[in-house]
Order: C-alpha cells, then structure tokens, then sequence
C-alpha cells in the first residue's frame, strides 16, 4: 500500500497549476483533499507520474454571497461547508445532504469541488448542485467556462472537465426563503456508500398547492436522475401524503441501472420510490411549516 | 481483597498516552523492510518466477523465492487434532507449483524500504497458466469441478449420531427445516500483523519480535522448520491491538521474516498492511447449516438433525478444522436433547484458508439451532421462551455430558443452573411485557438466543512469580495479551493472595525468554488457565515465604500468617518481616537464612521465586448465556435499528466486573458486525472483492445500540479452584441468533432471515417485495 514513485508539486497560484498541468499533461493529476485520489495511490490504481496539490491556493476555498448569488471555491472542506451558517440558511438541501457525505474524518480534509470532480455516482454533492441548478466554473490556462451542473457529471467517476482543467468555483443562485427541502439516504452504514438517495426541493403557494418542486435520485445509474415528471405531476396540487405517494410512481425505473449482489436492482427500484417520498414529504412538511 | 474489584486496566494509561509499543514501534540498527508478492490469481499453474529486474532495482537487497528455501522444507504443521488425516492441505511458505488462492505469498522482497520493496515487487515477473477458480463449496463437490489439491476438494466428512434420530423424527408432533448461511468474515484488529526478525549469526540465535497468541507454539514450529534449537529462538510479543483469534497464528510469514533474517545477517521488518490482511489473515465462519428441530406435542424437542458444510479455503491451516468441530460438537446448545444427528463435510476452495475468530463455531451454531427453534415455537403456537424453558438442562443434571467431542476432548459442561438464569435474564429484559409492535411505520420485534460457550480449553498454562527485596512481585506469564486485559487481571489475583497493593504487582507475557513454557491466550483461557497457574504460583509464593519466616523466628508455620504484605506471628503489633524482607532472606548467597551444608558444593536458596503449572481440563468451563434483543425494522426498506441488547450470563465468579462488560459490549459491536456489515466477498473468478474498509463495512459508533450486560456468579466453575468460566466469547456468540429471531417476530416472517449478513434487501425478501410497491 505504498504509492508507485510520483513527481510532486505544490504551486501557490493558478497560473502555475496551469502552467504544470500543460507541461504535463495526461502524466498528471490534481489532488484536492484525497480521500478518494490517495487511496487510489495507495493500492496503485491511480499511478499519475506527477501528482500537483491544489492545497496551497487560498482563493480556491471559500464562500461568500453576493446578493443572492453564493459562490463556494472548490476546495471548501465538507466540514467547513457543513458548518457554514450561510450554507446552512441558504442552501439547506446542501447543509442537510453534507451530513451523509463521508465521515467526520474525511469530511474534514474532503473538499466539495473534489467530491463533485470524482463523480462517484453514489455521491450526493452532485445531486445537490443538480437540485440546484448550479452553475460550475471551469478553469483552464486561457479560459473559464460555465457548465450547468446537470451536465458536469458524464458518467460513472466521468466529467466534462477537459484536460489541463480544473473545477474552480460552483455558483448557486440561492432558492426563496420560503422554499422546503428534504433528503433521504439509504446506507449499509451511516455516512457510507448510498444504495439509494433522493433530493428534493419544493415550494408552495398561498393556498397550499405546490408551486415548484425539484426531485433528484442518486446512485442507481451512472448520473444523478432528475426527476421532471414527478415535479411537474406535483405543481399545483396540494402535496397530500396520498398524492406524494401517486407523484414518486411516476419515477423513471427504467433508467435505473446499477446491479450488484448485495444491492440488486430490482431492490433499488422498490426503494427508491420509497425515499423520494421521504425526501418530498420532508420538503413540503418545512415548506408549509414556513408558511404559516 | 483485589479479587471482584472494578479496576481500571493498568494497560489503558499507556495506551491512552500513545505510549503503547507495537511491532511498527520497534527498529534495529541496519534493519530492512520486507514485502510479499502475493498471487494475483485464484488458481494458477507457475510456469516461472524471474526476479533479475526486482534485484536490478537500486535499494533492494533480495528477491527470495520458493526456489530458495530448503527442499525438505515441511509446510506449516496444523496444532490441532483434525477429523482425519488433513496433511494432504497443509500450506507451504510459498506456492509451489501452483497458486490457490489471491493473496498466497509467492516471493518475499527485501529492501531498504518498504516503498522500494513495493516498487521491485511489480518487477518480479511470474508466468502463469490460470486455472478455473473453485468458489462455491457445492460445485467443489461435484465430479466436474476443478481440484483445489489433487486429494480432492472434500477435505474431511465426519459427525456424530446420537441417541435414534430417525425413530424421534418419525414420531415428531411438529418439524422446522430450513438452511441457514452464515457469511465468511474475520478478524480485524486495530492493529495488522508484523514481524521483526533480528538473527545473530556468530551466536547462532534469533530474536522475533512481534508474535503472539501462542509464541511458544510458534517459537517451537519455527525452530523444527528452520532446524534449530527451540533455545535458541525468542519470541517477543510487544503491545498488540487485538487478535480475536487470527492474529498470532504461525502464517507463511512467520517462516519467511525469520528465514529472510537468517539468511541476510540483517534484521528484517515486515508490516503487513491492510490491503494484504484482507487477503492473507484467515478467514473464518463460513459455512451453511441443513437444520431439522423435531419436537413432541408438550413441546419437548425431540431431536435435532443437522448438515454441516463448511468452506474451508485453499489450504488447512494451524486450527485445522477446528470451527466446524465445534460447531458439530456444541450444536444442541443449552438443551437437553439426546437424539443428535450431524454430517459435517470440510471442502476446499480457492479462497484464502480459514482459522478461528472469536466464538468460532458458535456463533455459526446459534445461529442456525437458535432461529429454527424460532421456527419450531411459531409452527407449534408456543411462546418461544416457554419452549426453550422447557427444554433446558436442568441443575442436577450437571455436570452434562453432550455425547460429542472436538479436538479430541468430549463436550462437557461442568456446572450451572440455566434456568434460574433464563428467568432472571427474561425478567430484567422484559420479556413478556407487552410492547408496540410498531412505531412510526417501523415494526418492532424481540428475540432472544440462549446458548452455552465453552471456556478455558488447552492442555495447560504456566507463570513464574518473583518476589523482590522491596516487595515488589513479577509475574511471568505463559500466557499473552492482546488487549484484553490481562496485565490487571493477572495481578489482582496475585495481589489478594500475597496481600500486596496492585501497584506493586506487574505482569509480564508472551515473551519464550521469561519462561519456559506457555499455553497461549485462545479459547476465552486466560482467566481460567493463567489464573489458576497465578493462583498455585502465588500460593507457592505465600508458603515459602512462611515457611522461610518460621525457619527464620522460630516459629511454628501455623502461628504465622501473611497480611499487608508482611509475616506476622499470632497477635502481635508488629509483623515480624515484611514480604520483600522475606525475598531478602532468600536470595542465594545470603547470610541471614543459612542453608545445611553438605559435601561439596551447598544447594543455596533460589529466592522467593515460585513457578507453577496448572493442568487444563477437557471440559473446561460452561457459560450459559442469554441474549436479547428489540429491534426495529422499516418495512418498506429493510433498514434496521437494534434498540436495546441485554446479554445474561453465569460467569462463576468475576475477576473484574469492568473487564467482564467490557469484553460482553465489545463481542457484542463484533456480532452486530458480523450479523450485519461484514462480509468477505468473492467473485466467480475467485477475486476478492471486499479489498478494503470501504468494502468491509464495519460497525462504528452510530451502530451500537445501548448494550446491558447482566453478569451473574451463581455457579462457579467445578473444574478450577478459582470458580472462574471465560467471557471473552459470550459476546458475540449469540448476536446473529437474537438479532434475527427478533427481526423475523417483527416482520412474522415465516420463511428468510436465514442468511447473514442481514442486509436491508435479504430483511425485506424475507416478506416478498414488488418493484415499484
């Protein structure tokens, strides 16, 4: 368990991170908080010859809002995200999710940009920014692009960054105050892998109807699942349990994909239904809560 | 009085400081690092091992092969009598010939450092011819299947037929037959496996670093391969965080660190990582049980009929087949049931070979007797306490004999009263007490496992005790530790006998240069073997020190006795001498006691020094044990929550009430672990696919329901003069029993939670889901 021998760099600015991975190229890989990438080092899947650590740029972590807008730097530690009184008040779906990512431990030294990066399909930051629609900044040597978040993630641990890229900032346009959100996981082992996961957003109008809702299923195909027709099924009906019930039978199945002994796929697909509920139910219990 | 009181363990200080010293701790002038290319491969044929690149590598000191080794080398001897002649499956230091399982050492790399070794390691290039990988115990069976050894993939098949099963089973009023599985997991100690090998060539001797459990065992094993003198090895057992079983057996390793030190004049440092423990520890449990219960119509159980196959990996390793062996042996639990039927087959794989962890067999046992039972109370329309009462052995009928044996001993329980236990545990849980059955959607259950666990095997342990001249007293024990506890157990006893504070009490073990002989620490034995042999030792030490006193003052033995610490004569104010006056007095040369002279040299005193070795005895000691268990189960899911957990158990007298909780909550997390989480899995390829923690899910903090542990001291152990029965195992022996009968009562589940792990989708088949529901 000792990584293969690699070049290590440590630049202190951007420039020089894309300077190294230009002379690079596909010999390299950027470390953010490594708990995915070192132990990939460790048992030697992951063998880049230079490997260059994005911990010593400051302007890379942090948040800070605008308006409405909130920026989070990519190389926010979950546990500083998680703690953040702005992302708790602004971004609640994020807060609440954060709690399911990892553990204590490697929250503390795991980053948001990471998470997002490594596109583990189980993985709930992306789910969230999916929820979101969030805006993902893309840096490379000479230019920044946007990407929305639903299409960052391409695959299974596959994005759109291109090499000599790097996610540098995600952009969120934080929701009405008045919005509800909720998030159900299902776990072998709290803070572990998800067998399946859901995100929901939902909000309501003066009378009690559902104005908008946003429903995303993780875990169970290669790309969070977003779930348009279950949201659409819900805006302007009252989101009784009996009609949150009718509204999560309208989730895709058939995209479901992910199969293993131990979590089947047809267990998946009974599940999950189940969850979104949870998650829709928990959205619109907070959502009228804080109309009243 | 020491013994029965709740001391902290003198061992947490340390630890808690980080001022433990564990293998990795230790470091020798010019040492080298080792690293073991293992097999990639389930089953392979070698054609060639070339190592010229891996030496090329600057920092590497040598490449060793099987081709090194001694062609008459033996394979590791197993240290257990077996069912059979089970030599045909003994395993090598290395492959030869062929591989059989991912993960079997093939080449040993030594260099400066362990980062270079792992370099060089992807070097070494090795031609194989793969085979088709056995995994499943059933296909091994089967004329088609590949061979694992050319003797066959049926290792052994051997059982018991007690009493006329078949009559029982014709006549039965009810039957419950179901098969129940329960998953291939291990131990996972805190801390990997590690060996420093240091030999000293002018002298011809070899200091190791690193065992224990059994180093004598060991030191003796490694001297018969190596061809030296059983004196002239010594084995040092450091701080160890846990074995459970698996650490300290004598693995390919234990030869190959030794053997690479011998041969470059250098010490050598191995630091298995936890990548390689996943694949070269032994596995341990898996195995399926075939359970047929017969009972009458008052609810007498008639018989029990079982099939056993057990997968025992690709090689026999140190505990033979010792799991299924006491699996067979104990099955028929706490109950007195004579009719017993058991046909038990040991089969080999391509998977790394197995040993014991913890409660090993007995856990498996539980389980399968425990949830037939289950099965049998709901088909006849009893409560499941009442038919379990009404089967237990009762008082008088101790000591009970099974009619079975393992390991050559005969399963025996020497003492106890279970019912007077059953009915305390069953009130203190509440048992019958109404309760909701559900609560916020979740369906609620309540089961519960009584069980018997066997402690205090093996043939016999040893210590000497030395006294100083300022009282202070040394143990050496034949015994070792693992974190258990047993530095303060060991001294308690000493403390209460010589009547000397604990401080001044120190314990120290598994080390084969401090004492001749040692038994080891298995089997939940230390309390009982190495407490009985600190029991004989310090009384030894007690007599000799008066009988030294009366030598001394003149006065008769019966006059003086021994209290504070000091010899006093009748009712004086004053003691005559204090123990470390009396250690004094004995020390060879000294004046003060003069010994008869005689011709020639004068036998001179030997100190107030005392060894002793205690005889272990076949039964051992019995502890029943009840377990119970509310849970909570989501329907719609299959999650599960243990709500609360209570293990009851007759220990016969406790040495330390802290250490006995503490050793029921752990065994108690271990069996959630194996009830729910863990799981060595394999593919068809004969990969290992649970590599690492992310895979091997254990459980942590927010798993662990509130555990009560109720501790009685009813009937102590007949078979030691300390009344003293093992706890080491009580723990985790019934969790996967109670646990599961209390999660198939929530459901009323008729038919599954018959297989382990109990994941959320193998709960919700046991009641049937559709998709989309």
């Amino acid at each position: 368990m000792k990584p293969a021998p690699f070049d290590y760099f440590a630049p202190t600015t951007l420039d020089e991170v894309f300077e190294l991975l230009s002379k690079y190229g596909d010999d390299a890989r950027v470390i953010a908080g490594g708990q995915s990438l070192v132990p990939m080092l460790a048992l030697r899947l992951a063998r880049p010859e230079v490997l260059i650590d994005l911990n010593r740029i400051p302007s890379l972590a942090g948040i800070s809002e605008d308006g409405g807008t909130l920026r989070i730097g990519a190389m926010t530690r979950q546990a500083r995200a998680l703690a953040s009184d702005v992302i708790r008040n602004r971004l609640p779906l994020l807060h609440q999710a954060l709690w399911n990512v990892g553990h204590p431990p490697t929250r503390a030294r795991g980053t948001l940009g990471g998470s997002i990066s490594h596109a583990d399909p189980a993985a709930e930051t992306p789910m969230v920014m999916m929820a979101y629609n969030a805006s993902m900044v893309i840096a490379g040597k000479d230019n920044e692009r946007i990407v929305e978040a639903g299409d960052f993630t391409l695959g299974t641990f596959e994005t759109c960054l291109e090499d000599g890229e790097i996610l540098k900032e995600i952009i969120v346009d934080a929701p009405r105050s008045d919005e509800g959100i909720g998030f159900a996981e299902l776990s072998r082992r709290r803070g572990d892998f998800a067998m399946v996961s859901a995100a929901a957003r939902l909000r309501l109008n003066a009378d009690g109807t559902c104005a908008d809702a946003h429903l995303i299923i993780g875990a169970v195909a290669p790309v969070p699942l977003r779930c348009d027709a279950v949201a659409q099924a819900l805006v302007g009906t009252e989101p009784t349990e009996q009609r949150l019930r009718e509204a999560v039978g309208l989730i895709d199945l058939d995209s479901f994909s992910f199969d293993n002994p131990e979590v089947s796929l047809a267990y998946r697909r009974h599940i999950a239904p189940t969850l979104a509920f949870r998650a829709l139910a928990q959205a619109a219990g907070k959502a009228s809560g804080l109309h009243t | 009085m020491a013994i029965g009181k709740p001391f902290v363990r003198v061992e947490d200080e340390r630890f808690l400081r980080g001022e433990g010293r564990f293998t990795a701790d230790y470091a020798l002038p010019h040492m080298v690092e080792a690293h073991v290319l293992r097999s990639p491969y389930a089953h392979a044929e070698i054609r060639s091992i070339s190592t010229d690149q891996a030496l090329a590598l600057p920092g590497v000191h040598a490449v060793f092969t099987g081709d090194d080794l001694p062609s008459d080398l033996p394979p590791i001897q197993c240290r257990i009598p077996t069912h059979g002649d089970l030599s045909a499956y003994l395993q090598f230091p290395f492959a030869r010939g062929k591989v059989r399982y991912v993960g079997e050492p093939l080449a040993l790399i030594i260099a400066d450092t362990r980062a270079i070794a792992e370099d060089a390691a992807e070097l070494v290039d090795v031609d194989f011819e793969p085979l088709t990988a056995v995994t499943d115990p059933s296909a091994a069976l089967t004329e088609a299947s590949a061979k694992v050894h050319e003797r066959g993939n049926l290792a052994g098949r051997w059982g018991f037929d007690l009493g006329d099963v078949a009559t029982a089973l014709d006549t039965a009023a009810f039957t419950a037959s179901d098969r129940f599985s329960i998953q291939r997991h291990s131990a996972m100690p805190m801390e990997t496996r590690g060996l420093l090998a240091s030999y000293d060539a002018g002298r011809n001797l070899l200091d190791v670093y690193g065992p224990t459990k059994v180093v004598h065992t060991n030191r003796n094993m490694l001297a018969s391969m190596l061809g030296m003198g059983e004196a002239e090895i010594r084995m040092i057992e450091p701080d160890v965080g846990g074995s459970f079983g698996a650490r300290g057996e004598f693995y390919p390793e234990d030869y190959l660190i030794p053997f690479a030190s011998i041969r470059l004049k250098r010490p050598v440092r191995w630091i298995e990582d936890r990548v390689e423990h996943f694949a070269a520890i032994n596995h341990s449990r898996d195995c399926v049980f075939d359970v047929t219960v017969a009972a009458d119509a008052e609810g007498v159980i008639t018989a029990f009929d079982v099939k056993l196959v057990c997968d025992m990996g690709s090689f026999i390793r140190t505990h033979g087949d010792v799991v299924p062996s006491h699996a067979a042996a104990s099955f028929p639990g706490p109950y007195r049931v004579r009719n017993y039927r058991i046909d038990a087959m040991t089969v080999m794989t391509n998977k790394t070979p197995t040993g014991t962890y913890r409660a090993p067999g007995m856990f498996e046992a539980n389980f399968a007797r425990e949830r037939a039972i289950d099965r049998l109370a709901d088909r006849m329309g009893l409560e499941r306490a009442e038919l379990r009462r009404r089967n237990l052995i009762q008082p008088e009928e101790m000591p009970w004999h099974v009619g079975t044996e393992s390991v050559k001993r005969p399963t025996i329980f020497d003492s106890g009263n279970f019912p007077l236990i059953f009915e305390r545990a069953t009130q203190a849980f509440g048992w019958s007490a109404p309760f909701e059955r559900e609560v916020e959607g979740w369906k609620r259950g309540r089961g519960m496992c009584a069980l018997v666990e066997p402690s205090g095997l093996g043939p016999f342990e040893g210590v000497r005790i030395e006294v100083d001249q300022h009282g202070r007293v040394q143990i050496f024990s034949g015994s070792s530790n693992q974190g258990q506890g047993h530095e303060t157990i060991l001294a308690q006893i000493a403390s209460e006998i010589l009547t000397v504070p604990m401080e001044k009490v120190r314990v120290r073990h598994g080390d084969t240069g401090i004492i001749t002989f040692g038994g080891g620490t298995y089997a939940s034995r230390t309390a009982i073997m190495g407490g009985n042999a600190v029991h004989a030792a310090s009384t030894g030490v007690r007599q000799k020190a008066l009988g030294a006193a009366s030598r001394k003052f003149g006065f008769p033995i019966e006059d003086l006795d021994l209290r504070e610490g000091a010899i006093w004569h009748g009712m004086k104010n004053e003691p005559l001498a204090s123990l470390g006056d009396m250690a004094r007095m004995l020390m060879p040369g000294n004046q003060e006691i003069l010994v008869t002279p005689s011709a020639g040299n004068i036998p001179d005193n030997d100190g107030l020094v005392v060894t002793s070795y205690v005889r272990g005895v076949s039964a051992g000691a019995a502890v029943f044990a009840v377990h119970l268990a509310d849970v909570l189960v989501d329907p719609a899911t299959g999650e599960t929550k243990v709500e609360r957990y209570m293990v009851a158990c007759d220990v016969g007298r406790q040495l330390n009430p802290l250490i006995v909780e503490g050793q029921i909550i752990g065994g108690v997390a271990q069996g959630l672990g194996g009830t729910f989480l863990e799981e060595l899995s394999y593919n068809e390829e004969g990969q290992l696919t649970t590599g690492t923690f992310a895979d091997y899910l254990m459980p942590n903090v927010y798993d662990m329901p509130p555990v009560t542990s109720l501790v009685f001291e009813e009937s102590p152990a007949t078979t030691n003069i300390l009344g003293v029965k093992g706890v080491g195992e009580v723990g985790p022996s019934g969790v996967a029993a109670a646990v599961g009968n209390a999660i198939a009562n929530a459901l009323s589940a008729t038919s599954g939670i018959n297989t382990l792990p109990l994941t959320p989708q193998r709960v919700i088949e046991a009641i049937g889901f559709e998709v989309g529901a």
